[in-house]
């Protein structure tokens, strides 16, 4: 049986079927959670500050960014493309929002209007790689450096302070000793990889990425479904914006900086390939997870911060390895 | 005579499964050995041992009198054994001499490509194969058919001196076909040895010295053309004789469905005007880049066009593929591996790619057991091996990959089917079946529209034929014409 789940790996699986299910959980989304699993009790052994709420709330908090923006990530992978600017749009969108409410904009108009920066920066991204058949790599690596660039220009490198207090409790406020983001972000990836599964108009996109030829001429709209895709990346980074800068209270043109490499990691560790047609949000949430803990752990232990960058790179390249493994083992099948 | 290429014994088995099983074969100087079987057999299996693609298990390869072993293709190639595959392994934005010279560029003393010779060396190659190729266009640029020819020309180039070739006419037709038969007569008076794998028996049995057929594994029989005749090959093939190649043509044709008038885009295809009946299977024959492959994908959708689709009465502006499924029109794709297929995925999603619409719930989620329902049924009905959806389709052979893509359009229950090639690259086996489904089809009143380069194939299938030429329809003809006065219309 283990041989089965070997040669069809869960990632492809678009209708879950209770045997597909089943290898899904057999499969690599076990493999990465028994390895956090494992990672976390290395990392209580060797530290006692590990399982404390405090750092177990650290870890939480940091990686609801990365869940938001790599659940985005997932969905543009699938499709067959790649979405660079989601760091850029994450720092521009957190920028446009502070720099709205200093100058006294309400919270709730000020938060429309970043998140609506997010969705034209990804509406402009899907316009230009579903309309224009422009490739993916090129589009959004010309918006990564026009947005970063905007939220540059707009603050000239400073800091975007003093936000309203009520603004600050949407990242800082908690509910039972939980930051409430945390909580948002478990229902919207909850909901995202329920209609991923489920909802056609999202169903879809795996036989987009797995061949949009054949897709077009099944009666897909791959060119809708290509555009809507970077605009739900580019909205995932808008709200994790708003998180970020409520929680640290500021806006800065850096933040989200490098986040597309993470988001991509994640998503590949989780089962997304760059070939596009496979990825989960699921295996996603795992895969950050595990970045996650390993941040943690040097953190911890004190590792030099340059290392982490090797390690959680050398995952990345590990996953790869093993997926064009399977692939390579299943073609000669 | 001796054998200049002798394989004996070779067993091969992938993950468990027996592929080859104690077979042997040899081809000799300047013959040509086909290689028949249904898909499956093991046909493709053998040639990549040969061409060092494959290690066999156990068993001999022996050239020339010495034996040999290969780790991989290159080394195949530089033995002089040359693999010319069916799915073509050109670089399509490279220009065709860098294709040709692939790894063994001419280059002078400090290691530069030496360009000019390079060019003129693949101008010589094609002159004296006698072909209009020019050296420095990209591949991609020309048909797969020259494609097919500048794969051949490649192997020629490698003085190969055994030449197996997969399935090289399944994309080609007519005078193109001449041409390939031309080159194989040639190099066969230079003394190279050919292996040929092809599924149509008539050329097969026109070029071959010598048949060998592949069942399952073993080899059942090794003929001479002489001394067979094609229907006891089909009895070796299949293991049984089959009787009916064509079903009965219609007997009752309906009300007029579908109506095509002064459908333009050039330089495809300019004013066409047929119409389709209920019940019935129209034929559009014709020579390959005629226009009938444009013409189907214009009803469809695919491409931009001017002129005049009514179906049922009512004028359908098919703006897209998707539009044209909502109005019940399918088309069933030429080109199976790069249109039809989304090759990773299971058998199941393929079968319902096309219909998803149907199971819906009002907010739009996905009934999965009325999908997973559907798809068995299809399965079951179609034939479909093996009996199981949720493998990769790319695991299926190309005959179960076909009818796969055929039920894809039948559970999306059209009104109209344009099937194109809808047996290419397919065994006998797959072939009798689909033309039966593509009649019952019919008599369940749906149009059918069948494009196909096979004339025996448009023959016997076809209530009606409407013949293509450069473009434009040059006529419409009963069924029971014979292959010259289609032919006539195709070339005239």
């Amino acid at each position: 049986m283990t041989q089965s789940s070997e040669a069809h790996p869960p990632a492809i699986g678009v209708l879950p079927s209770s045997s597909r299910l089943s290898k899904l959980l057999r499969g690599r989304t076990t493999a990465l959670a028994l390895l956090s699993l494992a990672l976390a009790l290395v990392l209580s052994i060797l530290s006692p500050q590990f399982l404390t709420s405090t750092n177990l709330t650290t870890i939480a908090t940091g990686m609801i960014y990365d869940l938001l923006i790599a659940s985005g990530m997932t969905l543009v992978l699938i499709l067959g493309g790649i979405d660079l600017s989601v760091g850029s749009i994450l720092g521009l969108t957190g920028v446009i929002t502070t720099m709205a409410l200093q100058d006294g904009v309400s919270i709730p108009i000020a938060v429309l209007i970043g998140l609506s920066v997010s969705v034209l920066c990804g509406a402009i991204n899907g316009f230009a790689v579903a309309y224009l058949k422009i490739a993916p790599f090129v589009v959004t690596l010309g918006m990564m450096s026009i947005a970063r660039g905007i939220a540059t220009v707009l603050t000239s490198g400073y800091f975007v302070s003093g936000l309203p207090e009520a603004y600050l409790s949407i990242g800082q406020g908690t509910f039972l000793g939980i930051p409430n983001p945390v909580y948002i972000v478990i229902i919207i990836l909850l909901s995202f990889h329920f209609l991923l599964k489920n909802w056609k108009p999202l169903n879809q996109a795996y036989y987009v990425g797995n061949n949009p030829k054949a897709a077009r001429l099944s009666g897909i709209r791959v060119s809708r479904m290509l555009f809507v895709g970077f605009v739900i990346s580019g909205l995932m980074s808008g709200i994790a914006a708003i998180f970020m800068t409520s929680r640290l209270a500021m806006g800065f043109f850096q933040f989200g900086l490098g986040s597309e490499l993470t988001a991509i990691a994640a998503s590949v560790i989780g089962g997304a390939s760059l070939n596009g047609g496979s990825g989960n949000i699921l295996g996603t949430f795992f895969g950050v997870l595990l970045l996650a803990t390993i941040n943690n752990g040097f953190i911890l232990l004190q590792g030099s911060p340059n290392w982490q960058n090797v390690v959680s790179g050398g995952i990345l390249v590990a996953a790869l390895v093993v997926d064009a493994y399977r692939r390579r083992k299943e073609e000669r099948e | 005579m001796n054998a200049l290429l002798k394989v004996e014994g070779i067993y091969k088995s992938f993950a468990g499964n027996k592929v080859l099983h104690d077979v042997s074969f040899s081809v000799n100087a300047g013959e040509v050995h086909s290689l028949v079987g249904e898909n499956g057999a093991g046909k493709s299996t053998l040639m990549n041992i040969i061409g060092g693609i494959h290690r066999p298990d156990s068993g001999t390869i022996t050239l020339d009198g010495q034996s040999v072993s290969f780790s991989d293709p290159w080394q195949a190639k530089q033995k002089g054994i040359s693999l010319v595959h069916q799915e073509l392994s050109l670089a399509p934005n490279m220009e065709v001499a860098q294709n040709i010279f692939i790894r063994r560029q001419p280059r002078n003393r400090l290691g530069f490509i030496q360009w000019k010779k390079m060019v003129d060396e693949t101008s010589a190659l094609f002159r004296r194969i006698g072909v209009d190729i020019d050296p420095s266009r990209l591949v991609g640029e020309y048909s797969i058919a020259m494609q097919q020819i500048i794969e051949i020309a490649k192997a020629i180039s490698m003085d190969a001196r055994v030449i197996i070739m997969d399935e090289p006419t399944s994309a080609l037709s007519g005078s193109e076909v001449d041409r390939l038969y031309t080159i194989v007569r040639d190099l066969k008076a230079q003394g190279v040895a050919i292996v040929f794998i092809s599924h149509k028996l008539t050329e097969v049995f026109k070029i071959s010295d010598e048949i060998s057929v592949l069942r399952d594994g073993h080899m059942v029989g090794n003929v001479r053309p002489g001394e067979a005749t094609p229907q006891d090959v089909i009895h070796l093939m299949v293991g049984r004789s089959i009787d009916q190649l064509y079903p009965p043509k219609a007997e009752i044709i309906g009300e007029e469905i579908l109506t095509v008038e002064g459908l333009s885009n050039p330089p495809h295809f300019e004013d066409i005007n047929f119409s389709l009946c209920k019940g019935e299977i129209l034929g559009f024959a014709g020579l390959v880049g005629s226009g009938r492959t444009e013409v189907a994908r214009a009803i469809f959708g695919a491409d931009r066009t001017a002129g005049k689709v009514t179906l049922n009465g009512k004028p359908v502006d098919n703006r897209s593929p998707h539009n044209a499924i909502e109005d019940g029109i399918a088309y069933l794709t030429e080109d199976r591996k790069t249109l039809g297929l989304f090759l990773t995925m299971p058998v199941r999603d393929n079968i319902v790619a096309a219909s998803l619409d149907r199971f819906l719930t009002s907010s739009r989620m996905l009934k999965h057991h009325e999908i997973v329902a559907k798809s068995r049924e299809y399965v079951e009905k179609m034939e479909i091996r093996p009996f199981n959806d949720e493998v990769s389709i790319i695991s299926l052979s190309g005959g179960n990959q076909q009818k796969s893509l055929l039920a894809k359009w039948l559970s999306s229950t059209p009104k109209v089917l344009i099937a194109d090639e809808p047996t290419r690259g397919v065994d006998v086996g797959a072939k009798v079946k689909i033309h039966s489904d593509l009649r019952a089809l019919a008599n369940q009143g749906v149009g059918v529209i069948v494009i196909s380069s096979e004339l025996p194939e448009i023959l016997g299938l076809s209530d009606r034929i409407a013949v293509f030429r450069e473009g434009r329809i040059t006529a419409i003809l009963d069924g029971d014409v014979t292959q010259a006065e289609v032919m006539k219309y195709a070339t005239q």
